[in-house]
């Protein structure tokens, strides 16, 4: 149970990383006059203060990605032969 | 002591240790095996593999061509924190389902997952092929830069009493030492002391820029009437190329094939995903400090905007060691951490060559010691082939990165996506490469690297991998045997 909530924790976290990168780039904003923020000006400020957050939440979800190493490993055929079938 | 006497003394006393890191790891060796050879045993913890991961991913490009870049396209270039930044999102899509598999089957090579996925079929063993010569390309690419930048940095740090090729064949010399002589434990703890040096030293610099230049409104304020375009909200073309260059280096640097062995090298996974945890904080802590260099530079220095702009970080510190004893030092820290940053880059490209050459494209058929031995003789010969062209400085050291992305980009499809969807064939995923890499180097060679903002290597990643879907799900019809 707990698993399959940090799983969707997880692709939740990697959704709004995903919208976060797109906010961190100014598309949305051509030309036209930009104020300073902390020393930057506030398209930079916008895509930092963007990246930042983005590594908060890729670091929470790095801590509740489970890498088993003994994980089933469904997606490799067992032997060469039988990838001979499915991959070629 | 002058600055050139200092750096000097630094410099042998970093290379000296180096040499003393070679030959403890090189005692710590339990069996000359690849595993053991190439991947340190499998015994990496999570310091030593985040310290290894940082090393090994901020290079001689971060160190000196990024601050160029930034110097010549201005604030615009924070885009490099974000592809720095997407490369550990997009590990998740690599880690989990690679890690258990290398474990479990013993990977010590990329090419070891491309056999076992797509097996032992003619397209399967032409697809490994093709994706590990496209490895060596990159590789070799890659391992260029790093002996260009080392050659500079030596010079710059010894007032040029190590002359650009002496630097350039003397530490290519050391660093084939060690790295033959101590393998991968060898480079991840060198790479774990050069990580700390990297960080430290930049850190440092940018505070002295800062303090100097009156804080960070002062620099901007300047860089806004010295170059307004520097400043300028981007165009609609420069932010399709922010995304296009966040997707050529997120997606391109995961199939590096140093980062794909490091997964393999971690002792356990719980060590590589803390790893990952803190390596998706170091795009802010080095990459954007970088990037804010090559700002500050612009209110000091006037270089020109070609080749000579990845000079911009060395003539910086070189102003910044002019201002007393105490800077001088600094600034050689700062040059010998840039120095290791290079270093670190280089010895893991090499030794990735090494294990590429004798087990994915010669090799498999010798017992372990011997491919081994051989990948460190194949090692060697690549470097010294290397030297030669390293002595040229034709090319900017971006434009080397992002040739080699352009390429290294087309072997995506048969990592990320092999591993989550069954269907794909190895067929098709070769058609996909020989397309999408004929159409990016295609359109390089034509002059059209990038097509409104995208880049070429983008462009035949998109093809490239329409042709695997189509190609998977398509089934030729065979003639039906009549029965007599």
């Amino acid at each position: 149970m707990r698993m399959k909530s940090r799983k969707t924790g997880r692709r939740i976290l990697l959704g709004m990383i995903g919208f976060l990168f797109v906010a961190s780039v100014p598309w949305y904003r051509q030309g036209g006059e930009f104020q300073l923020f902390l020393g930057l000006p506030d398209w930079v400020a916008v895509a930092i203060g963007c990246y930042a957050v983005a590594a908060c939440l890729n670091s929470w979800a790095w801590l509740w990605t489970e890498v088993d190493d003994h994980a089933e490993l469904n997606f490799l055929p067992k032997s060469n032969d039988q990838a001979e079938e499915k991959g070629s | 002591m002058s600055f050139s006497e200092v750096g000097v003394l630094a410099l042998a006393v970093y290379l000296t240790v180096l040499l003393g890191v070679a030959e403890v790891a090189n005692r710590a060796r339990r069996e000359l095996t690849p595993s053991d050879h190439f991947l340190g045993g499998r015994e990496l913890g999570v310091f030593v593999l985040f310290l290894t991961l940082y090393a090994t991913a901020y290079s001689g490009n971060s160190l000196l061509g990024y601050p160029g870049r930034a110097y010549r396209t201005g604030f615009s270039f924070v885009m490099a924190t974000g592809f720095m930044m997407a490369i550990i999102v997009t590990f998740h899509a690599l880690v989990p389902r690679l890690r258990p598999a290398a474990i479990q089957r013993g990977y010590v090579t990329p090419g070891d997952f491309l056999r076992d996925r797509f097996g032992g079929s003619r397209s399967g063993r032409i697809l490994g092929f093709s994706v590990a010569m496209l490895m060596v390309f990159a590789l070799a690419n890659f391992l260029l830069a790093q002996l260009k930048a080392m050659g500079y940095v030596a010079s710059l740090v010894t007032g040029d009493l190590v002359p650009y090729s002496w630097g350039v064949i003397g530490l290519a010399g050391l660093i084939l030492f060690y790295e033959t002589r101590g393998g991968m434990r060898a480079v991840a703890w060198t790479d774990a002391a050069q990580g700390i040096l990297m960080a430290v030293g930049l850190l440092t610099l940018l505070v002295w820029l800062l303090v100097g230049s009156g804080g960070m409104t002062q620099i901007t304020l300047e860089v806004s009437k010295i170059r307004p375009e520097a400043v300028a909200v981007p165009d609609l073309k420069t932010s399709v190329n922010w995304f296009s260059t966040i997707a050529l280096l997120g997606l391109g640097s995961v199939v590096y094939p140093q980062a794909i062995q490091r997964i393999y090298a971690a002792r356990t996974g719980r060590a590589l995903s803390q790893s990952f945890a803190l390596m998706t904080y170091m795009p802010l802590l080095t990459t954007f400090v970088v990037t804010l260099i090559g700002i500050a530079a612009i209110t000091r220095l006037e270089v020109g905007t070609g080749i000579d702009a990845d000079g911009v970080m060395p003539l910086l510190l070189n102003e910044w060691a002019q201002e007393g004893p105490i800077s001088r030092v600094g600034a050689v820290v700062v040059f010998i951490g840039a120095l290791s940053a290079i270093m670190s880059t280089a010895d893991s490209c090499l030794l990735s060559l090494g294990s590429l050459l004798a087990r994915d494209v010669f090799g498999r058929t010798g017992d372990g010691a011997k491919q081994a031995q051989q990948g460190k003789w194949l090692a060697g010969l690549v470097l010294v082939a290397m030297i030669p062209l390293a002595l040229h400085r034709d090319v900017t050291l971006w434009r080397l990165i992002e040739l080699k992305m352009e390429i290294l980009i087309q072997c995506v499809p048969a990592f990320l996506l092999a591993l989550h969807w069954g269907k794909q064939t190895a067929t098709a995923t070769l058609m996909g490469l020989v397309v999408g890499t004929i159409l990016s180097v295609g359109l390089t060679y034509l002059g059209f690297s990038q097509v409104f903002g995208v880049h070429a290597g983008v462009a035949g990643l998109v093809l490239n991998c329409v042709v695997v879907v189509i190609g998977s799900y398509w089934k030729p019809s065979l003639p039906v045997p009549v029965k007599a």
